[in-house]
């Protein structure tokens, strides 16, 4: 029996090199095929050592199959009592009453008669194949080896640290084996901490300790809970081996020293997190320093403006679509023409708004306050009606998507872009402000209108511009918010009260302000979060604010000014 | 003929407002005829108890900022505050007719309470409750006015920071461990000291108690007005610094007023719930108190019936085209706030003195012009 398969196997092998279709993929999956049959088929120690050997095949269907096998999917169709019964698999019918499907393990086709149709088998010829007790017993281990031939690097290395987690002593040989062979660096040091973990249970005494020395030096955060273990062991007295006092003080130092590296992680992820934050709120608040800040114009369609950005995002999203028909060139470059689009469109959208209603208001700021809140619902159902009332989706581009992991911190490429685009902009707007010609301007028309408009600046067209200006940063925001969500009627709504608060807590009428404001805001409210929950942690930081206008009610960066009132 | 002042007029239009609201409606809707043009029938009346809830809300911000100069965008915090302590009272009354005829309110038992919350127990009394009408929003209100106002924050910074205030406790209610039922709120109420809730009976009792209770904040301000700390009240709107330097605490003068609109809004809020039958958080949202300061503006800031003639017809027209004109009425309502702000500043109230100003300068303007005309 066993001859005839091997026979077939060769021909297989033969026939698919000699016709060149073989890539290494089908090659190991027909050799795991063969192999399964003949597990199936034999019993015993010989199933056992089958079953183990699939574990070198890097075939990805074996999993699946010894799962079935296992559930009891798996049947011995004996067509012939003179013949090697055939081992199919069961696939149940999706509508109930009707009669299952079988396919070949050998190659995975369904059995079919002469007209094409799938066969219905005859009961009474078919038995359900069983796995041994003891084979059963290596089904996981070989599942678990298997993930180590993967050929993704990240994935192997994935599954020898898990693997070495298990601590299992029939695995550790394989994993040393395996260690010797590997080429990957990934993997090899993922090889070696879970050989360390494994020998921490299992080790000699001299392996154990140097065991503990490897991840201590490696800050192993995966193997702190088999450190804490083995201390825990000590203490109860059930450890391997006797320790002396030094080496157990050697024990808890890699243990507080794995421990204090773990929360230097979790400082400088919350920090990176909270950056992001904060870049975000930056971003949203900076057109409002302007409009709110600069000009004192309290301007609740500010969240509208944000909303207009991200519709154009969606726009020129679906332009590129339709231009490029939906390729991948499209998707890959059409935000970066989003960007200067959205900063236009809400900037004359900003510039309309200023015409026909703000430029009436500079004298009253608290009733900018209301008209602008019309012009906001007058927006939002504008939206509403174009572009219906559902939510609509702005795919990102795929550099965005990705992240880095560096010291077991990991960075999204979108948090990288947000950070590297809130300084862009800063940056941006510091140099308008203090290094042009209409920055002057701009300045002296907000400290002293009509000292400026003495001076034979043209008030009105630099108010105009400057909203304009706010207005389109406004709309860059919105750029981005599209990207970390779904662009709705009501999504500047979300940002206005936050916004706002930035603006106020900054210092109102400074940029520099409004950046430690964001950030720290950023910060702080990631900093809440895992221990308060998203909710609560909002609301402390709202009541943090409050409180801080307590002890500095002008904010950080109070503007000044002898004028009362 | 003597020439009635404005303080006078003023008092006519109250009393005529009370007539209407305290006499005439509840009797044309208990004795007047079906057929009548003057009947008003159960549903309006319903409708009008609202209004009339809404017109209070606005005489309380009204005396926040149209008399003081605080623009306070919470004013709708203070009216959900009083609004959930009533609720709490009529949760608790409901007893075992809720749906899983539990002692327990409803959402307590989905959310696997085995009994009432310690801050629970009390709300059991109805005069304890009405108590918490009183207290809860004045206590926050004194709290807040006092860190807000010893800090000095004032103008637009007080508005932000109010919001602040409203959209922090509207997070905080729409959580469900914060046992007050979540984004849900407070609904299904039976009876209300002992009757029926939405017995037409009970429910015109209740509009008459709102039409009594709006008719006494009207005489209130009318008096408060005339008094002297409603001057001092003027004066530091038009500027505090020279109060303050006059010798006045004007922080104290705030405060005091900022806990008394906080209470009055919460007595319409404790009002406004019976009639209408819910209470949740929605009435938190800060674009409810927005809604509120426009109401005051469209009625006309700084006068008596303004705040109630803007509530009544901004609420009037809200509901008429969410009805005619679904798509639209935000539209309408945005462009009805800018039109006010730009062209009447002083709201309809101010609108025939706004009229007839305009009228005169275009006489003057015509007179000159035919003038010019003979001379040439």
């Amino acid at each position: 029996m066993k001859s005839r398969v091997t026979i077939t196997l060769i021909t297989r092998v033969f026939l698919l090199v000699l016709f060149g279709l073989a890539s290494d993929l089908r090659a190991d999956e027909a050799q795991a095929r063969q192999i399964l049959v003949e597990a199936i088929l034999s019993s015993g120690k010989e199933q056992t050592a089958l079953v183990e050997s699939l574990s070198s095949t890097a075939a990805p269907i074996v999993p699946d199959y010894l799962e079935f096998w296992k559930r009891g999917k798996i049947y011995l169709y004996q067509t012939d009592p003179d013949v090697d019964p055939i081992p199919v698999l069961e696939h149940e019918a999706e509508t109930e009453g009707e009669a299952s499907t079988y396919s070949r393990i050998v190659d995975g086709e369904i059995i079919v008669d002469e007209a094409g149709n799938p066969l219905v088998l005859d009961p009474e010829k078919m038995e359900m194949a069983r796995p041994g007790r003891k084979t059963r017993r290596v089904f996981t281990m070989t599942v678990d080896l298997l993930a180590l031939s993967t050929p993704d690097v990240s994935d192997r290395a994935d599954a020898a640290l898990k693997l070495g987690l298990k601590q299992d002593k029939d695995i550790l040989p394989k994993l040393r084996e395996l260690s010797s062979k590997e080429t990957e660096p990934l993997v090899i040091e993922a090889l070696e901490e879970g050989i360390a973990v494994s020998m921490l249970a299992h080790g000699s005494k001299e392996e154990q300790m140097e065991s503990i020395q490897v991840l201590k030096d490696r800050n192993s955060i995966a193997g702190l809970d088999a450190l804490k273990n083995l201390r825990h062991d000590i203490n109860d007295g059930y450890a391997p081996y006797p320790l002396t006092e030094e080496e157990k003080a050697e024990l808890d130092e890699s243990i507080a020293s794995i421990e204090s590296y773990i929360s230097v992680t979790d400082f400088v992820g919350t920090c990176f997190r909270g950056l992001s934050l904060g870049a975000v709120l930056l971003i949203v608040a900076l057109g409002l320093a302007i409009t709110f800040g600069l000009m004192g114009v309290i301007n609740m369609a500010h969240g509208e403006m944000i909303a207009i950005g991200a519709y154009a995002a969606y726009i020129s999203q679906q332009i590129f679509y339709t231009v490029f028909s939906q390729s991948t060139f499209a998707l890959e470059t059409y935000f970066l023409f989003a960007i200067p689009f959205s900063f236009i469109v809400a900037a004359l959208c900003g510039l309309v708004l200023e015409r026909t209603v703000i430029q009436f208001l500079y004298k009253r700021p608290l009733e900018s306050l209301l008209a602008t809140w019309g012009v906001s619902l007058i927006l939002q159902q504008g939206f509403r009606l174009v572009f219906g009332a559902a939510n609509r989706q702005v795919r990102s581009p795929s550099w965005l998507l990705g992240n880095v992991e560096i010291f077991d911190i990991t960075f999204g490429f979108n948090r990288i872009f947000v950070i590297g685009f809130a300084i862009l902009i800063v940056v941006g707007t510091w140099l308008l402000m203090s290094r042009t010609p209409f920055g002057l301007s701009i300045r002296a028309v907000m400290q002293d209108p009509q000292m400026a408009a003495a001076m034979g600046i043209r008030i009105n067209r630099v108010r105009m511009m400057t909203f304009a200006f706010g207005s389109g940063l406004a709309g860059l925001a919105g750029v981005f918010l599209s990207q970390i969500g779904s662009v709705g009627s009501n999504l500047g709504q979300s940002y206005i009260v936050d916004s706002f608060m930035v603006v106020v807590a900054g210092g109102v009428g400074n940029i520099v302000g409004t950046v430690i404001s964001a950030l720290g805001i950023g910060v702080t409210d990631q900093a809440l979060q895992p221990l308060l929950g998203p909710v609560m942690g909002r609301i402390c930081v709202l009541i943090a604010i409050i409180l801080f206008l307590q002890w500095k009610p002008g904010g950080l960066f109070p503007s000044k000014s002898r004028n009362l009132d | 003929m003597t020439k009635i002042s404005e303080s006078q007029r003023s008092l006519i239009g109250i009393i005529i407002v009370t007539l209407i609201v305290v006499v005439a409606m509840p009797m044309l809707n208990a004795f007047g005829s079906e057929s009548s043009f003057f009947f008003v029938s159960d549903y309006q009346l319903n409708l009008w108890g609202k209004y009339l809830c809404y017109a209070g809300l606005a005489v309380s911000l009204n005396l926040l900022w149209g008399y003081t100069g605080l623009l306070c965008l919470g004013q709708g915090l203070f009216f959900a505050l009083g609004g959930y302590a009533l609720g709490m009272h009529l949760m608790l009354k409901i007893g075992e007719q809720g749906a899983y005829k539990s002692e327990l309110p409803d959402f307590m038992v989905f959310l696997g309470y085995k009994e009432l919350p310690a801050h629970w127990v009390p709300f059991d009394s109805f005069g304890f409750a009405v108590f918490a009408v009183l207290l809860v929003p004045g206590i926050v209100a004194g709290i807040f006015g006092f860190l807000a106002f010893r800090a000095r924050i004032k103008g637009v910074y007080f508005a932000i920071i109010t919001q602040a205030l409203t959209y922090a406790a509207c997070l905080m209610f729409f959580q469900n461990s914060f046992t007050f039922g979540g984004n849900n709120g407070f609904t299904d109420f039976k009876t209300i000291l002992g009757s029926k809730i939405f017995d037409p009976v009970t429910q015109r009792t209740l509009f008459t108690v709102t039409a009594v209770y709006l008719s006494l904040c009207l005489f209130f301000i009318w008096w408060l007005t005339r008094t002297k700390f409603g001057k001092i009240q003027r004066a530091i709107r038009d500027s505090e610094n020279r109060v303050r330097f006059s010798g006045y605490s004007t922080t104290t003068y705030k405060l005091a007023i900022f806990v008394v609109a906080a209470i009055m809004a919460g007595i319409v809020g404790a009002l406004y719930v019976p009639q209408v039958g819910i209470i949740n958080p929605e009435e938190m949202r800060p674009s409810k108190s927005l809604e509120i300061v426009v109401w005051v503006a469209v009625g006309g800031r700084a006068t008596i019936l303004g705040p109630v003639i803007g509530a009544v017809f901004v609420n009037w027209l809200k509901s008429y085209s969410t009805y005619h004109y679904p798509d639209y009425w935000l539209i309408i309502l945005g462009a009805l706030f800018v039109f006010v702000v730009l062209f009447m500043p002083n709201g309809i109230v101010g609108l025939p003195q706004q009229l007839k100003s305009s009228y005169k300068r275009y006489r003057h303007w015509f007179q000159k012009n035919k003038e010019a005309e003979s001379a040439a």
